[in-house]
């Protein structure tokens, strides 16, 4: 039982870590391979913008962080398809909308809010609207309203680039595109590692202490970006 | 307690007391003010108010990007001058190389913004594990101008020993074909 307990604590940790680990390697930027991609191409690429669009899902753990929040305790597939549906609605009105009439968000301050957006969740799962207000405000407009913050990052992340208006809009949707075939393949990751840890005991019993972490999580990002903001 | 729908009652939530809920989010925001703290703020913008990010040295990360403040480190350019800036910090060694393959040409020129630097200019065989390099130009300058062939395919370019106590910045332009460049 002891043996058990350290186990899928032990497992759980590494699972948290390695949403954690990519903060350094990716550092959540553009690479340089892909900077120089964004500012030289010309006219329609849409296979080049739908793996950009996947790459950034896919190592961007403050998306990632959300969405295992958002999943935890979600596990009838057609909920998980409707919430994953408002925020990727969500996301996507912003992305196409914040990049088309070019409207120019502070990249530190919408990351910050993205980092709210998970510490809003890790509480939010910790019953803490429950505790505090008396009642759960509807998580699917929480998802929705978050989705749309989501998509401003992803809109100021494609803006930092001179992007050629040039086919912008066929790019722009591949990008999109992109940003869920990203959010899928994570998606399918996370839920496999999530409803594998459901079947077991050690679920409930690192609920409350995994949704505290994710909460820790997102108070990091929030610190993180907002020094960003005030020290550039 | 209110449920929004009926068709969303499979959200199951954590049910906490007041004090356990106050406890576990004082826990979270203590644990990531401390992270904060003593790795990430260290470890991604050198500010350490602690001192725990240098003594785990986790500030190594800025020694390096704030001498590269070149935001073009790594692109394929022929025949364009390009205008780098290189950092050398009190007391210690840049190097900035040039990845270029046999014969290629680098028109080069270079000035410091105060004191003269010791400086290697030299290359290294790609692939190469012994650690042999060959210097083409070894002296102290505040200011260089030039041009060399490379020798052999690998990475060419400057080691600054900066021995003064104060950051010294160093004025990089150079035109020429090279692969990509950046510090090493």
């Amino acid at each position: 039982m002891f043996n058990s307990f350290h186990r899928y604590g032990a497992l759980s940790f590494i699972a948290l870590i390695a949403i954690l680990l990519p903060l350094e390697v990716f550092a959540h930027g553009v690479d340089e391979s892909t900077r120089n991609f964004l500012q030289n191409n010309t006219g329609v690429q849409i296979i080049p913008f739908l793996y950009i669009g996947a790459k950034h899902m896919v190592t961007g753990y403050d998306h990632l962080l959300f969405l295992v929040g958002v999943l935890f305790f979600l596990y009838k597939s057609r909920d998980v398809l409707l919430y994953v549906s408002m925020f990727t609605l969500g996301h996507s009105v912003t992305l196409l909308f914040g990049v088309v009439s070019d409207i120019q968000v502070n990249a530190y301050l919408i990351d910050a809010i993205i980092g709210l957006s998970v510490v809003y969740k890790g509480f939010d799962n910790l019953g803490g609207f429950k505790n505090t207000i008396g009642f759960t405000p509807n998580p699917k407009a929480a998802v929705l309203i978050f989705g749309l913050f989501h998509g401003f990052g992803l809109a100021t992340k494609l803006q930092e680039f001179q992007l050629p208006t040039d086919g912008l809009i066929a790019n722009l949707i591949a990008f999109n595109v992109g940003v869920e075939l990203g959010q899928f393949s994570a998606l399918a990751f996370i839920l496999l590692l999530i409803n594998f840890w459901r079947k077991h005991a050690s679920f409930n019993r690192f609920a409350t202490n995994t949704n505290c972490l994710l909460m820790s999580a997102g108070f990091m990002l929030i610190g993180f970006q907002l020094t960003g903001y005030f020290t550039s | 307690m209110q449920e929004t729908n009926t068709q969303t009652t499979t959200t199951q939530q954590i049910t906490l007391t007041n004090s356990k809920l106050i406890k576990y989010t004082l826990f979270s925001l203590v644990f990531a003010a401390i992270t904060l703290v003593t790795v990430i703020l260290p470890a991604e913008y050198n500010i350490d108010p602690t001192g725990a990010g240098k003594a785990l040295g986790l500030t190594v990360f800025n020694i390096v990007t704030a001498t590269a403040t070149s935001d073009t480190s790594t692109k394929n350019t022929k025949d364009a001058t390009e205008t780098i800036e290189v950092l050398v910090p009190a007391g210690r060694g840049v190097e900035y190389k040039f990845i270029m393959e046999q014969y290629q040409k680098l028109t080069y020129e270079w000035i410091t913004d105060g004191p003269a630097l010791y400086f290697d200019l030299h290359g290294e065989p790609k692939g190469d594990t012994t650690g042999y390099f060959e210097s083409y130009t070894i002296t102290t300058s505040d200011e260089v101008k030039g041009s060399f062939t490379a020798p052999f395919s690998g990475s060419h370019g400057w080691y600054w020993k900066n021995t003064s106590d104060a950051t010294v910045k160093v004025q990089l332009i150079v035109h020429g074909e090279y692969i990509e460049h950046g510090l090493k």
